[in-house]
């Protein structure tokens, strides 16, 4: 999750970059399904569909990771996941 | 109590004086807890309860520090630390963003106070203003299922058995079971009311959204 392809525009190659922090979410048994994808949906701007997939990662695998970036992002977006009373971490990806 | 449905763009409940009591009364409860003054209290008759006035003055001598993690297990809960295998991000994410959670956090409960502290037996929530209504309701939802120790998706499963018991004692007429503590089966038929409420507020399709 935290390394992706990206094209170098000048060599034209794709260079493995890393991205080196993660958003976390985490599974709890208060947050409802519906307004956990609800959540994705509204603040990450995902298609439901897709909201619903990251929501069911969660749930079932206990965790998934929302965003990856500068530590200073992961943070803004950890702090907007806990005011809608998610739980959810930044950590360094291990790349 | 009925549940939210969507009417001329807002989602509209309604809930009867006691309900909204009730209700209104936790909400207060977990404002507090965040360090709020008490909500209406120029007109209310609510005392804080011990610990949450403990809470909050604890709030007030932590003012002039770097925040701390809370003690409490349902504060940690509104305000988790934000890495949990790194103190120093955790501590460093605190000090930047505690303070406007909290008054986030705060404002949220103070708006749904005051709509459940109106007269009238309708909840309406304009579009606007229901994620963050849901938001709250979260919030106050974290607290009471951290009060009845809600870690895991057993636990909360086996609370759930333990109201069905409970009210199929009641249909019969028979006395509950003496391992039932009456006050936690209280504080869990209003964790499920809220759930409920908060469900179907969440559900309501007021245009925007599918």
């Amino acid at each position: 999750m935290s390394t992706q392809e990206r094209l170098d525009p000048r060599t034209g190659t794709a260079a493995r970059v890393r991205e080196p922090w993660v958003t976390v979410v985490w599974n709890d048994p208060v947050n409802l399904m519906s307004y956990v994808t609800r959540v994705f949906q509204e603040y990450f701007g995902l298609a439901r569909a897709d909201a619903e997939a990251r929501m069911r990662e969660v749930h079932e695998n206990g965790r998934s990771v929302l965003s990856s970036g500068s530590r200073e992002q992961m943070e803004v977006h950890v702090q907007a996941m806990h005011s809608y009373g998610l739980w959810a971490t930044l950590e360094r990806g291990d790349g | 109590m009925r549940a939210f449905v969507a009417r001329d763009g807002a989602a509209v409940a309604t809930l009867d004086e006691e309900e909204r009591l009730v209700i209104a009364r936790i909400v207060a409860d977990v404002g507090l807890l965040l360090g709020a003054e008490s909500f209406g209290a120029e007109h209310h008759s609510t005392l804080p309860h011990r610990e949450d006035l403990a809470e909050s003055l604890r709030f007030l001598e932590d003012l002039d520090d770097a925040p701390v993690e809370p003690d409490d297990p349902a504060l940690l809960r509104l305000l988790p630390n934000a890495s949990p295998r790194d103190r120093d991000v955790s501590d460093e994410f605190r000090r930047l963003t505690e303070e406007e959670l909290r008054s986030t956090k705060i404002a949220r409960l103070r708006r749904m106070w005051d709509e459940l502290s109106a007269d009238g037996t309708e909840w309406v929530i304009p579009a606007e203003h229901v994620m963050a209504t849901a938001a709250a309701l979260t919030d106050v939802r974290l607290v009471v299922a951290s009060r009845l120790g809600l870690e895991s998706d057993q636990d909360a499963e086996a609370l759930h058995a333990e109201l069905s018991r409970a009210a199929e004692a009641a249909d019969r007429g028979v006395p509950v079971d003496a391992d039932i503590d009456p006050e936690r089966m209280w504080l869990g038929m209003l964790y499920d009311a809220l759930t409920w409420l908060q469900e179907s507020l969440v559900s309501v399709t007021l245009g925007g959204h599918a």
